[in-house]
């Protein structure tokens, strides 16, 4: 069985190459079955692999089983985590082709294969980060998912816009990659492993003072390269500009799933590789990972509330959700962890199946505008119905498995960070709602325009021409979502069985458990209610929710301008070695 | 917003220079004997008869990177492809025939042969000495490009057909994946090298598979870097806005 680990990374490869090969002669028909065919089975292996991690399950790839304690080879890891992470971003593959299926704007000529083969590659390097052992190969494959998230990203060429954030996208995420491969390099010189545990082994064993500057700078560089793809505050620029012009089937991807791999690579490589005698302090990670995990918990609901570009809106609910994971991987609990894993499965879920109902609209009426949309949208009663049922689920309203997953981190983290867990989640489910009101009931009168805002009316539909009517597909798949989202709430067991397999390749392997408690369920249910209340009011009286003053500054920073993005990125490095330094100077 | 982001850069920057020459000065000493990576790679690329230790890294013992590396390339060739696509609002204009001056003709159709055999040599005796097919297939592709300098783009597209290269590009990502597969057919790990014999130290066939994996890659190489650079260059050469857009 553990032969079989690289074969969720292998086989979309080899379909992906084989439509390439043969993509110019076939018809889109057959491209598509076997798009569907190979991310399904693939997801169908992860899947039964899933099923057998317990215990993990290690492959030495190539057959270089370690000769006494070393090894020249890769190490792949199939554990709960890595291997949920990869069934996770097959399923949503999957879905994301489904809806994509037929009428999804032609291909290239000639190249008839190629959307579906870039979908495959994507889906083969989100698989083999989520396995990798070995942190150069998590670089590699960090590297292969960067490559065809900017193609994907700028698909619609004809679009200048879509150019613009791809080049954005490209710019931002390869300085995170090279700071990444920095940190490595650095890791490399001290240990001379490249087995994130045999790193860690290492470092444990040439510190024994505790963390020196290179430690340090090489923690700092690491997290930097993760926390960009984890679009945290500040390095998140990026991921508003890509995601409001990727195409749908993308963004489904990218908030689904390829973001939250950057905060699943920070608690895969804070655990394996740092938390050692050797690392970095648990208390420098918890105060680095909770300050700007709130930051961008707090920065992304602000400026969610403030857009009027469905799709902008959606890109920053995914940062401010990111940001609540980092805070409850930060404090570094068996519990906490188990909780952001559930909360991650409903996120990707509900954020998919949001995405999918913009793309509905965005190819019914070519514009995602809140305001110009207004009313428009009655006509489309599942997309609208699904719309604010993702806006429930979004603000963690019971039984959703993001309301169970954000109730177990809240009890885990505690104090008064649950406040930015109720806040953050309310704001951006309150945003959502708002324009659940406005565009499918006609709510409320027509907000003024303000001046110099990204409106999103105007769009070219991702489909040839606009549609008459939504294809059922593009229905049934956000449909399918919701209700997987909501599954990972109500399936008894499922949540003790995630924050279970979760612990157990945590570094304490202690037992967990996430069930619902009174206390969780209030919670969940005020965010909801909160949420509603602010949609409410947003919607009946539009002038007392229009952005205020100090909102301008903080808005302003997203410019556009990728040297402003650059800037941003070395001061959060910064900023990064400055809140880890007091564990590297106090030992 | 100018300013601040020449502050928002100087802070940055000297945030991340103070912490990388910190880090610097902590640096094993520069020409130390402990090699502790470097050692075992060299024990295990004997063990597989592979007189060359990289070759031995990249196709046998860290094989698997090298098949995230190809797929970068295959995919960043694909992604290409897909955004210099000809746009809406774009035509092809075929270019007109250019002179060249003689001595540049004569050099270039002197030295295409040369660079081409040079090229499929380096690829050929990766696992021998230095070089392989990364590094040979980069040449072998540049050597085809002489033609563009010595007679024009048209005769560079003759010999240049795209939708071969292509294939070719792809059917080397598949045959990687497809010797990586074969040994998981036969029970053991992914991309080991235990299915061939290792052969003689030091001949072309020795290695195993690692002389196959490389010629794959040097066949991808070479591909890709047309393929690529068909593209670049059909935007400056052969792809025009339309007028008056």
């Amino acid at each position: 069985m553990r032969h079989l680990l690289p074969l969720p990374v292998a086989l979309p490869l080899l379909g992906a190459a084989l439509l390439v090969a043969t993509g110019r002669r076939l018809p889109r028909i057959a491209v598509e079955i076997a798009g569907f065919v190979v991310s399904g089975g693939t997801a169908a292996l992860t899947l039964v692999l899933l099923l057998d991690s317990a215990p993990t399950m290690t492959e030495w790839v190539g057959a270089w089983p370690p000769a006494g304690r070393e090894s020249v080879g890769i190490l792949v890891v199939g554990d709960g985590p890595a291997l949920g992470m990869a069934t996770l971003a097959s399923l949503l593959t999957l879905a994301a082709l489904a809806y994509s299926w037929r009428y999804f704007d032609a291909p290239p000529h000639g190249h008839t294969g190629a959307f579906t083969a870039l979908m495959l590659v994507f889906q083969g390097a989100m698989c083999g980060f989520a396995l990798a052992g070995d942190l150069f190969n998590a670089f590699v494959f960090f590297e292969l998912m960067s490559v065809v998230a900017y193609a994907l990203t700028g698909y619609r060429i004809d679009e200048a816009k879509a150019v613009q954030g791809a080049l954005t996208f490209g710019i931002v995420n390869s300085l995170g990659a090279y700071a990444l491969l920095l940190g490595i390099a650095l890791l490399y010189a001290r240990t001379g492993e490249l087995a994130m545990a045999r790193i860690g082994h290492g470092l444990d064993a040439t510190g024994p003072g505790g963390p020196d500057a290179l430690v340090l700078a090489s923690f700092v560089l690491v997290l930097t390269g993760l926390l960009v793809k984890a679009a945290a505050v500040p390095f998140h620029f990026w991921l508003p500009d890509a995601h409001a012009v990727a195409p749908t089937p993308v963004c489904m991807l990218l908030s689904g799933v390829m973001v939250e791999l950057g905060a699943y690579g920070v608690w895969r490589v804070y655990g394996t590789v740092f938390a050692g005698p050797g690392g970095i302090p648990a208390a420098d990670l918890t105060r680095a990972l909770v300050a700007l995990g709130a930051l961008t918990a707090v920065t992304g609901a602000v400026m969610c509330w403030y857009q009027r570009h469905i799709k902008r809106l959606l890109a920053y609910s995914t940062v401010a959700h990111t940001g609540l994971f980092l805070v409850g991987l930060g404090v570094l609990t068996p519990e906490a962890d188990g909780g952001v894993a559930l909360y991650l499965l409903g996120h990707a879920g509900v954020k998919a199946a949001l995405f999918a109902c913009a793309g509905a609209l965005l190819d019914r009426f070519g514009s995602v505008d809140e305001h110009s949309l207004h009313g428009r949208g009655r006509p489309l009663r599942a997309t609208g119905v699904m719309c604010a049922v993702g806006a429930l689920g979004l603000a963690g309203l019971p039984p959703f498995g993001t309301a169970l997953g954000k109730a177990v981190t809240e009890e885990a983290v505690g104090g008064p960070l649950t406040v930015v867990y109720v806040a953050a989640s309310a704001i951006t489910a309150g945003a959502v709602l708002r324009v659940t009101a406005r565009v499918f009931l006609g709510l409320g009168p027509r907000p003024r325009d303000a001046e110099y805002e990204t409106s999103g009316s105007d769009e070219e539909p991702e489909t040839t021409g606009l549609l008459s009517r939504i294809p059922d597909t593009m229905t049934t798949v956000p449909a399918v979502l919701l209700a997987a989202a909501l599954a990972v709430g109500v399936v008894p067991g499922f949540g003790t069985l995630v924050a279970r397999s979760v612990a157990r390749a945590g570094p304490g392997g202690a037992h967990a458990a996430a069930h619902w408690t009174a206390h969780g369920v209030l919670l969940g249910v005020a965010s909801a209610v909160l949420a509603v209340a602010l949609a409410g009011l947003a919607v009946i009286r539009p002038d007392w929710t229009s952005a205020p003053g100090w909102a301008a500054p903080l808005r302003r920073l997203q410019s556009g301008h990728v040297g402003d993005y650059v800037a941003w990125l070395l001061v959060g490095t910064t900023v990064l070695g400055a809140l880890a330094l007091p564990g590297v100077l106090g030992s | 917003m100018n300013r601040l982001r020449l502050w928002l850069l100087a802070v940055g920057g000297a945030g991340l220079a103070v912490l990388l020459v910190a880090a610097c000065l902590d640096l094993p000493d520069f020409g130390g004997d402990r090699h502790p990576y470097g050692d075992r790679a060299v024990h295990a690329s004997l063990l597989r008869h592979t007189a060359n230790t990289v070759a031995s890294v990249n196709f046998d013992q860290r094989a698997y990177d090298t098949l995230g590396e190809m797929s970068i390339l295959f995919a960043a060739v694909l992604g290409c492809v897909v955004l210099l696509r000809q746009a809406r609002d774009e035509h092809r204009a075929p270019p007109e025939p250019a002179e060249v001056a003689r001595p540049v003709r004569r050099y270039a159709l002197l030295v295409l042969p040369v660079a081409l055999v040079t090229g499929l040599y380096v690829i050929a005796h990766g696992q021998l000495s230095p070089g392989g097919g990364f590094q040979g297939g980069v040449v072998a592709a540049t050597a085809l490009h002489l033609l563009y300098l010595g007679a024009d783009y048209g005769a560079l597209e003759r010999v240049r057909p795209l939708g071969l290269y292509e294939t070719t590009d792809a059917l080397a990502v598949s045959a990687y994946l497809v010797l990586g597969l074969a040994p998981v057919l036969a029970g053991t790990a992914f991309l080991a090298n235990t299915l061939l014999p290792y052969g003689t130290f030091d001949t072309l066939s020795s290695g195993g598979t690692v002389p196959l994996l490389n010629a794959a890659i040097g066949m991808e190489v070479a591909s890709a870097a047309v393929v690529l650079l068909a593209h670049f260059l059909d935007q400056a050469v052969e792809i025009e806005e339309e007028h008056g857009s």
